[in-house]
């Protein structure tokens, strides 16, 4: 049986993670640099290659324009959604995109989905490495709050990847689990999970029963468009504007430099978390040096109104589960952003006791997703996890209301079926239009999917057919119909209102393998470039050796040909041919080989001898 | 259809054993997990009688319990028939559980299932004897609205319109009361096994209190949303 991974598909970064039976801990994997932080960073090369991670990271300085970070934020969206996200965003996205947003990067079209499909490719090439086995399955994590399109671009991503994603799993969820597996916690816990451009918070409750620990969810809430990434965007505009008061100049054309600024600010920000001051000092390209002394006060005042901005969420989430904030047990922190002093403090006084912060906040949600895999691999032994839907369920009714069917925070799977029938004679078909959202208005709620119910011919209101909406336990809607005088199941086609279709899908992972099969193809050319440069210079060091002065001038000469055949692969990029040519250099070396390691075998023993003496 | 009937919950024969399967939710015989008759209610999921008192930790252990059996994390290696199944089930316990655990939609659910719930035109009716005070107080809103408009001075106005909100808060606990009332009448009529007629007239009674119940509660909502809009 294959490993399932647990991977935390974060804004900022992604981690991948794995549960061990034997320690009974889960782990994160490490990348090729040490590192378990990936970050969420993809940049096209002007050779068409794809880059992830740190070395696409430090892209966004140099090619700004052909390099995308914060992807998340626009899974499941439409362009007009976006607008304002992208005024400061150095991407471009497509403006002939109607219903899928389609970004840039150099010359070629990227949908959401795509680009965090090369993220998570990448870190089941992590998981492959670390294990040396194929991995294909995995459990990811998804914001508390995210709707139905974002889940369901987050499972197209994994599709895209070569990924079977076994469950989306919310992210505070997933935090709350590795936080119980670390220190058996009971009672009633709120996770505050503050990332880098989502927020979300879930109050659960933990039951112990003779069959095990259940982590039942009570209610979440939270904001898909708020965390760590607003406060860079505040601080970025802010100087952006002092830099063009102060010295003229403007960085809003020159997205180099735009991010260059913003990763100073980062920098000074998290240097406000640990400091009481810190100094941003920055070389204006007239010449100049900008210097801006900053003090933690200074900034909390700035980033004030954003965190003010979570506590919104946090009462309707207490309300829905008819708590008060002193009837929690625990308090557990998540999310880089709640390094920040000011979230500490204000969690602390809003539910007046300390929060936990002893896991790595970058790092829990990957080990709870690591949890949630080994539950799902070896079945539901000792935990369970009930975890609810975020947003109301709704179908648009006459005037443009829209009629509640599946509340917000219920358990999920969740379903409810609604009765249609023709209002007159020979009707052919319904609309029906498919919500989520609290709002009483369709037009203030997030269109999810509209279809036609086709119906044959009849006299009106004679026609009885049962649409059920299902959530599933990933928190992705299925629709499905029935007519109820034959039972017979009625088939449907559902367009989703954002996101992509089945066939697009399709064939984005198959361009996706052509990637993989390109990527593979270049890593095997790199290794084989690599070891035979390792051969020819050993070959070279060995000929180089007095012990092999007396070699036979017809050996001599077969190896200088191998050596030549094998310079000349090695400028080639055919790694099959590469290594034919090692092959041969190596048969070709065998006698030298054991010539040196002989006198080099005697001239040790000599060594020996001498020593003994 | 009596109201007393606990449904049959297993089908005669098991999909998969093809035999007899007795079990609730699993066939007896072989353990597969099985499909729900069409006509099984969310009481007769739980295994309860049509009766209004549920035991609240009760009914929460059995549903935690049934989580346990029938959650698709369970089914994650079983076939594509079990997977679905499970998927039915568990949102069939979810959407059960969520029903009955509150007295009011456990009610209005009753109702339905008895084919004795009628909305019709009463729901945006005021109930008569209401009448004169929810005339006063859509006079205080909208002095509020103009008030808000015009930029007057709201104090006054906020204070009547939130003791009108008490006001209507305590009559909608009243209803609740009544309507438990009538709730244990009806566990007592199922007891003593009384004829349709009484029974059919107490379901008449918790319908209307059920679209007072509706017409207070749209009230209070519009008031506090005013109010804090």
């Amino acid at each position: 049986m294959r490993r399932i991974v647990g991977i935390d598909l974060g804004t900022t970064n992604s981690l991948v993670a794995y549960f061990d039976p034997q320690t009974g801990a889960a782990k994160c994997i490490p990348g090729p640099y040490g590192e378990t932080l990936c970050p969420s960073v993809v940049s096209l090369d002007p050779d068409g290659s794809i880059i992830v991670g740190e070395p696409a990271r430090r892209r966004l300085h140099t090619q700004p324009e052909r390099t995308i970070y914060s992807v998340k934020r626009l899974m499941g969206r439409g362009p007009a959604d976006v607008q304002n996200e992208l005024r400061l965003f150095p991407f471009r996205i497509d403006s002939a995109s109607q219903n899928v947003i389609r970004v840039k990067l150099g010359s070629k079209l990227f949908t959401p989905p795509e680009i965090s499909a090369f993220i998570l490719r990448e870190l089941k090439i992590w998981a492959e490495a670390y294990f040396a086995e194929p991995v294909d399955r995995a459990v990811v994590t998804v914001p508390a709050y995210f709707n139905d399109a974002q889940r369901q671009a987050t499972k197209d991503a994994g599709r895209i990847a070569g990924l079977e994603v076994l469950r989306l799993v919310n992210e505070p969820t997933a935090a709350a689990l590795a936080y119980g597996l670390h220190e058996k916690r009971r009672g009633k816990v709120a996770v505050y999970d503050l990332g880098g451009g989502t927020f979300d918070i879930s109050i659960l409750k933990l039951v112990s029963t003779s069959e095990g620990d259940i982590y039942q969810v009570l209610s979440t809430n939270g904001d898909t468009h708020l965390g760590g990434d607003d406060i860079d965007n505040l601080l970025q505009a802010l100087f952006h504007e002092k830099i063009l008061q102060q010295h003229q100049v403007d960085f809003s054309p020159r997205a180099e430099l735009a991010q260059e600024l913003r990763t100073a600010l980062i920098r000074v920000k998290h240097e406000l978390s640990e400091k009481d001051a810190a100094a941003l000092r920055f070389p204006l390209p007239n010449g100049a040096m900008f210097v801006h002394e900053f003090t933690r006060g200074a900034l909390e005042a700035l980033i004030c109104p954003i965190v003010d901005r979570t506590m919104g969420p946090v009462k309707q989430a207490l309300a829905d589960a008819q708590l008060k904030p002193g009837d929690l047990d625990e308090v557990v922190l998540v999310g880089g952003a709640t390094r920040t002093p000011l979230v500490r403090r204000t969690v602390q006084e809003y539910f007046n006791r300390p929060p936990h912060t002893e896991l790595n906040p970058d790092e829990v949600v990957a080990l709870g997703a690591a949890v949630q895999a080994d539950i799902l691999e070896r079945g539901v032994k000792n935990m369970l996890l009930l975890d609810v839907t975020p947003l109301s369920l709704g179908i648009e009714t006459y005037g443009g209301a829209v009629a509640k069917i599946i509340p917000r925070n219920s358990t999920i799977p969740a379903s409810a079926q609604e009765l249609y029938t023709t209002g007159v004679d020979n009707q052919t078909g319904i609309d029906i239009h498919v919500l989520q959202g609290e709002r009483e208005m369709a037009r203030d709620c997030r269109s999810l999917a509209r279809f036609t119910l086709k119906v044959p011919p009849a006299p009106a209101g004679l026609p009885r057919i049962e649409v059920k909406f299902l959530i599933d336990a990933n928190g992705i809607l299925q629709v499905s119909a029935r007519d109820v005088r034959t039972s017979e199941q009625h088939s449907l086609e559902v367009q989703p209102s954002y996101g992509l279709s089945d066939s697009e899908v399709e064939r984005m992972l198959e361009e996706s393998i052509e990637y993989a099969e390109q990527d593979f193809a270049e890593r095997q050319l790199t290794e084989a470039r690599t070891e035979a440069e390792a051969i020819l210079s050993a070959t070279a060091k060995a000929l180089s050796a007095e012990q092999v002065a007396g070699l036979a001038l017809e050996e001599k000469r077969r190896i200088d040909a191998a050596v030549a055949t094998l310079k000349e692969a090695a400028a080639g990029d055919d790694y099959k041919l590469i290594r034919s040519r090692i092959d041969a250099l190596n048969q070709a070396t065998t006698h030298l080989a054991e010539v040196v390691m002989n006198s080099a075998l005697s001239a040790a023993l000599e060594g020996r001898k001498v020593a003994e003496v | 259809m009596s109201a007393t009937r606990t449904a049959s919950m297993s089908p005669l024969i098991c999909w998969s054993c093809r035999e007899r399967a007795l079990g609730p939710h699993f066939c007896s015989n072989c353990g597969k997990i099985q499909q729900l008759p069409r006509d099984v209610d969310y009481f007769a999921f739980f295994g309860l009688p049509r009766k209004l008192w549920i035991e609240g930790a009760e009914l929460e252990k059995k549903f935690l319990q049934l989580s346990w059996q029938l959650h698709p994390d369970n089914f994650v290696h079983a076939t594509e028939r079990e997977k679905d199944l499970s998927l039915e089930r568990s949102s069939q316990l979810n959407d059960a559980y969520r029903t009955l655990r509150e007295p009011v939609s456990r009610v209005e659910y009753l109702l339905a299932i008895e084919g004795a719930r009628k909305e019709g035109e009463q729901k945006q009716q005021a109930p008569p004897e209401l009448l004169e005070e929810v005339f006063g107080l859509n006079e205080s809103l909208d002095e509020l609205r103009e008030a808000k408009a015009g930029g007057g001075d709201l104090s006054a106005l906020k204070t009547r319109l939130e003791a009108a909100e008490n006001n209507f808060q305590e009559k909608l606990a009243e209803v609740d009361e009544q309507l438990q009332g009538i709730a244990r009448e009806w566990d007592a009529a199922l007891d003593n096994n009384v004829e349709n007629v009484a029974r059919n007239k107490l379901m008449a009674r918790m319908n209307d209190l059920l679209n007072r119940r509706s017409y207070i509660r749209n009230l209070v909502r519009n008031v506090a949303a005013e109010l804090t809009g």
